[in-house]
């Protein structure tokens, strides 16, 4: 139980530092903290479905259910690729404005618009 | 015909068809850009795959026809692995229908791009994906797959919205990334909670378990579902989970801005109806949208109204004529879950509406966006003659200011335009409903905003605005640009005439053949009348919005503070009232 | 910047959480036994079956294969997006930015161009001997990761992950030079595509065999063939595209 709340409370962080924090890299961070809660998550509560890794060398037995493995690894794939594009566009952002921070980004391109 | 095609293959092979032949096109486009780059023979290999991965599909579709139109439905594991990890999909009525209204946009707003950009094989090879992502999107029933599928679909779309090189354009795409993103783990929440209880992906196994359960799992169940439901609410940009469409939609270049408000928003919307209708719970979470989809329609409208750029005005009327859709398709939903088949007739109405808002929405924003180019001014107060300004630059018969007043007599719902023919669809579903009254106010509104937008078109007014029109850019108009205007203002005015007939071909593939759609009489007095009034009251409001305080109070609903936190506080209101509402109707 | 703006995210971030937290506490909490079917018949049929002894495998390029070929295209999309907006920008970075003030416009007038400089290469003799020596044996060893990946921890994304470390370990160690060979970027975007080609060619194997899209292509036969296949295809896929990033990243990559 302890463990699932511990998980909990990485994903609240991460939420903090997505919507709270101003700094886009901070808040790219933040989406990324909340994806690997997840995935931990996931996968610590299918490890404590059995005792062996899910490879079936002779003798192996009671393995843990290999389903959620397989199904983060596609996760944290695409939590990458989203990381990777999020960081590409704040770096675009950064050479149109000179900043980071989401409000004078905000300012600037209306600015520019006007 | 359908001897041959099943000779060359199996039924569930050609189902997989809308989705393997465009990932074909993207390879060759893929190939082309890499091996080739430059030079005819990459733009040979880039046609190439768009042929195959947005015309071909049709075929598929014309095999496929006659087994759904008899009610029939492919239902396969992809792969032939054990159904009880493999992945499930299901070819049937409703995916016939939403793979047409995306192959239908999507081509022809391809072929805008080939003359309006952007151009090259990178492009093209991730809207070729994202054309895929649709139809996969359309035909899962596995709900890890429907993550995967969405996934991808979103992918696509936030690089094709910042291929517009637009600063903003990067802006709009990153917070619609960041919340879309954050949704998705909220979605994957949900995917863990229903693992977790009930050990299976696929929607009906998932049922069947939870049917088992005590309490049918309880808050558990209940929260993952509410997750689930409200990240792909998100995608369908529902009030109040609306906030990053307009600027992702209005800075896209042009033909994404077609895609995307034609199709994008729609196909996660009837992939969400085939889960909750397999969820205990799906229903109540149907109406609730419902509900929300009725606000939308009267809330996008007004802000829609205080718009003075061209395209976000075409933004928020996207996210108001959505609203018409979730209203009748909420409804739809809950009364299936019910057992009731008046469900199939709102369903129905709610898909008659999303095709034709396919149609003219996506003609609007190719036309809107070339008039805007030629005249390189956007905003709706300034730009005046833009017709003179399509003239000059090379288009000779006023083509496109004909297929705009095509698209904008549609969305105002006037007749025999396909327009008038689904709201009076959804009038005739909706009758008696509160949701009714809040539609018919939001029609008077579309009529006034685009009475504003068609002023683009009017002669300038002596001195004013641009009239000069003495430093023209370089802008040319082109015969693919033209031709894809064109094609879909004639399905525009085709779709209109034959609506009554349409109506029915839906509500029989929807329901399977179970369900007969009543006659929708559309020319009588009393439809005419309403129209009328629609109109006039439209006129009214638009002379309304001219005055000393409708300018104020536009400029207020214009310059409303809107923040990147606002689109997640937006979220989690949405996601708590969802759990909520649903705990509320399960456990009372 | 007003103080209602600024406690504006805070107020935002206090209520997701909150959400978040009610939210949670049902997932948290729940203690239900976790459900053993699906374990228990990949335990005495996955071998079987799918003719891969790593269960984790056999999911995710046998029984649900068309989930990972949907992952690979999320990459693939991610890769030529994130390429793309790198290479429009360029990879010179803005010092001593100086905004221009509210009349200019955003994108810049050539008046008031702020001074650019190429990215500082924070490089050493020691870091490009050790790389260019170690570039070849990661190389090796991705490849193990990725051909081994059906009997052992790994596969395709894990082994093409280990590539795409060895082909920037080569980058890094190329004296400054626009990367050679393997870690050039026409090369890996050639072979980026290939294996995308070769991936969707692969899919339709199994309509042309009858089996069905992306299904092993030869009915009767264990599919442990086409597992490895498909982890060889997506392992280069992946080695070739996250290198291409993280080469364009450097600033190393021609863009043509």
């Amino acid at each position: 139980m302890i463990d699932r709340i511990i998980v909990g409370l990485i994903f609240l962080v991460g939420l903090w530092g997505l919507i709270g924090k101003r700094n886009l890299i901070k808040k790219v961070f933040g989406l990324s903290i909340i994806n690997a809660a997840v995935v931990i998550l996931f996968i610590m509560e299918g490890g404590k479905a059995g005792s062996s890794a899910p490879i079936l060398e002779p003798g192996v037995r009671d393995i843990v259910d290999p389903v959620p493995q397989a199904l983060m690894l596609t996760a944290i794939v695409i939590g990458v690729c989203v990381t990777a594009l999020a960081l590409a566009m704040a770096y675009r952002l950064y050479k149109a404005t000179g900043s980071f921070d989401i409000d004078e980004v905000r300012e600037r391109l209306d600015d520019g618009h006007r | 015909m359908t001897g041959i095609a099943e000779s060359i293959m199996s039924p569930s092979d050609w189902a997989m068809m809308p989705v393997a032949l465009p990932l074909l096109g993207a390879a060759l486009s893929l190939l082309a850009k890499a091996f080739i780059k430059k030079g005819p023979w990459a733009s040979l290999f880039e046609y190439l795959g768009a042929f195959v991965g947005l015309a071909l599909p049709w075929l598929a579709l014309a095999v496929l026809a006659p087994l759904v139109l008899s009610g029939g439905s492919v239902q396969a594991i992809i792969g032939s692995w054990s159904p009880l990890v493999g992945i499930s999909f299901r070819f049937d009525g409703l995916t016939w229908l939403v793979d047409m209204l995306g192959f239908s946009v999507a081509g022809m707003a391809w072929l805008y791009s080939v003359g309006a950009g952007p151009k090259g094989p990178a492009f093209t090879t991730i809207y070729l994906i994202q054309a895929s992502a649709l139809a996969a999107t359309a035909a899962t029933t596995d709900l890890f797959n429907l993550f995967v599928c969405l996934e991808v679909l979103g992918m696509a779309s936030y690089v094709l919205v910042t291929s517009s090189e637009k600063p903003g354009a990067f802006l709009a795409a990153f917070s619609y990334l960041m919340v879309s993103a954050a949704a998705m783990v909220f979605f994957l929440l949900g995917v863990y909670g229903l693992y977790r209880l009930t050990g299976t992906l696929s929607y009906s196994s998932i049922a069947a378990a939870l049917a088992l359960l005590p309490d049918g799992g309880g808050y558990t169940a209940v929260v993952s579902l509410a997750c689930i439901s409200a990240a792909v609410a998100l995608r369908v940009a529902v009030m109040p989970l609306y906030g990053w469409l307009p600027d992702a939609h209005a800075l896209a270049p042009h033909a994404v801005s077609a895609v995307l408000s034609g199709v994008l928003i729609k196909t996660p919307l009837f992939a969400l109806s085939r889960f909750l209708l397999a969820m205990p719970g799906g229903g109540m979470a149907g109406q609730l949208f419902g509900y929300a989809g009725a606000i939308t329609a009267l809330g996008g409208v007004i802000i829609a109204l205080s718009q003075k750029d061209a395209k976000r005005l075409l933004a928020y009327h996207s996210i108001s004529q959505i609203g018409y859709v979730v209203s009748a398709w909420g409804a739809g939903v809950s009364a299936l879950s019910r057992g009731e088949a008046v469900g199939y007739a709102l369903l129905s109405a709610a898909f008659l509406h999303a095709f034709y808002h396919a149609l003219f929405k996506g003609l609007l924003f190719l036309t809107v966006g070339t008039a805007t180019d030629a005249a390189a001014e956007r905003d709706v107060y300034v730009l005046r003659g833009a017709g003179a300004i399509l003239k000059k630059s090379g288009e000779r018969l006023p083509f496109t200011l004909l297929s705009f007043a095509v698209g904008a007599l549609s969305i105002s719902a006037l007749p025999p335009f396909n327009g008038f023919v689904s709201k009076a669809a959804l009038s005739y579903v909706l009758k008696g409903r509160w949701e009714y009254i809040f539609l018919f106010i939001a029609g008077i509104g579309t009529t006034a905003s685009f009475i504003k937008l068609a002023g683009i078109f009017a002669p300038p007014k002596r001195g004013a605005g641009i009239a000069a029109a003495s430093s023209l850019p370089g802008y040319t108009a082109k015969k693919t640009v033209m031709t894809a205007q064109a094609v879909l203002a004639l399905a525009c005015v085709a779709s209109g005439l034959a609506g009554p007939w349409f109506y029915r071909f839906v509500g029989r593939l929807l329901s399977g053949g179970h369900y007969s759609i009543g006659v929708l009489r559309l020319y009588d007095l009393d439809s005419l009348l309403k129209t009328g009034g629609i109109v006039l009251a439209g006129y009214v409001l638009y002379k309304l919005a001219l005055t000393g305080i409708g300018k104020r109070i536009a400029a207020r609903i214009r310059e409303r503070p809107r923040g990147f936190h606002g689109l997640f506080a937006a979220f989690s209101l949405g996601l708590g009232g969802l759990t909520l509402w649903i705990s509320f109707f399960r456990f009372q | 910047m007003n103080a209602q703006a600024k406690r504006a995210p805070v107020a935002a971030a206090v209520l997701s959480i909150l959400v978040a937290a009610a939210i949670l506490w049902p997932l948290v909490a729940f203690d239900g036994p976790w459900p053993r079917e699906l374990g228990a018949y990949l335990e005495s049929r996955g071998l079987e079956e799918s003719g891969a002894r790593n269960l984790v495998s056999a999911i995710y390029l046998g029984y649900r294969a068309y989930d990972t070929l949907g992952e690979t295209i999320v990459l693939l999309v991610a890769v030529s997006g994130a390429i793309g907006m790198i290479a429009a920008a360029g990879t010179t970075l803005a010092i001593d930015y100086s905004y221009p003030a509210k009349d200019g416009a955003v994108d810049g007038g050539e008046a008031e161009k702020p001074i650019r400089r190429k990215a500082k290469k924070n490089r050493t003799d020691l870091i490009e001997v050790v790389t260019g020596k170690l570039g070849p044996v990661v190389l090796l060893f991705g490849f193990y990761v990725m051909l081994f990946g059906h009997v052992s921890p790994g596969g395709g994304f894990q082994g093409g992950v280990v590539v795409a470390s060895g082909i920037v370990f080569l980058a890094l160690g190329s004296k400054g030079k626009p990367g050679g060979g393997l870690s050039s970027a026409s090369t890996l975007a050639k072979l980026e595509a290939a294996g995308f080609a070769a991936l969707i060619a692969g899919g339709f194997l199994g309509l042309a065999s009858g089996t069905g899209f992306f299904a092993p292509p030869l009915a009767g036969t264990s599919p442990l063939g086409f597992i490895i296949a498909l982890n060889t295809v997506i392992g280069l896929k992946v080695g070739a595209g996250i290198g291409f990033l993280c080469v364009a990243m450097l600033g190393e990559a021609d863009y043509d």
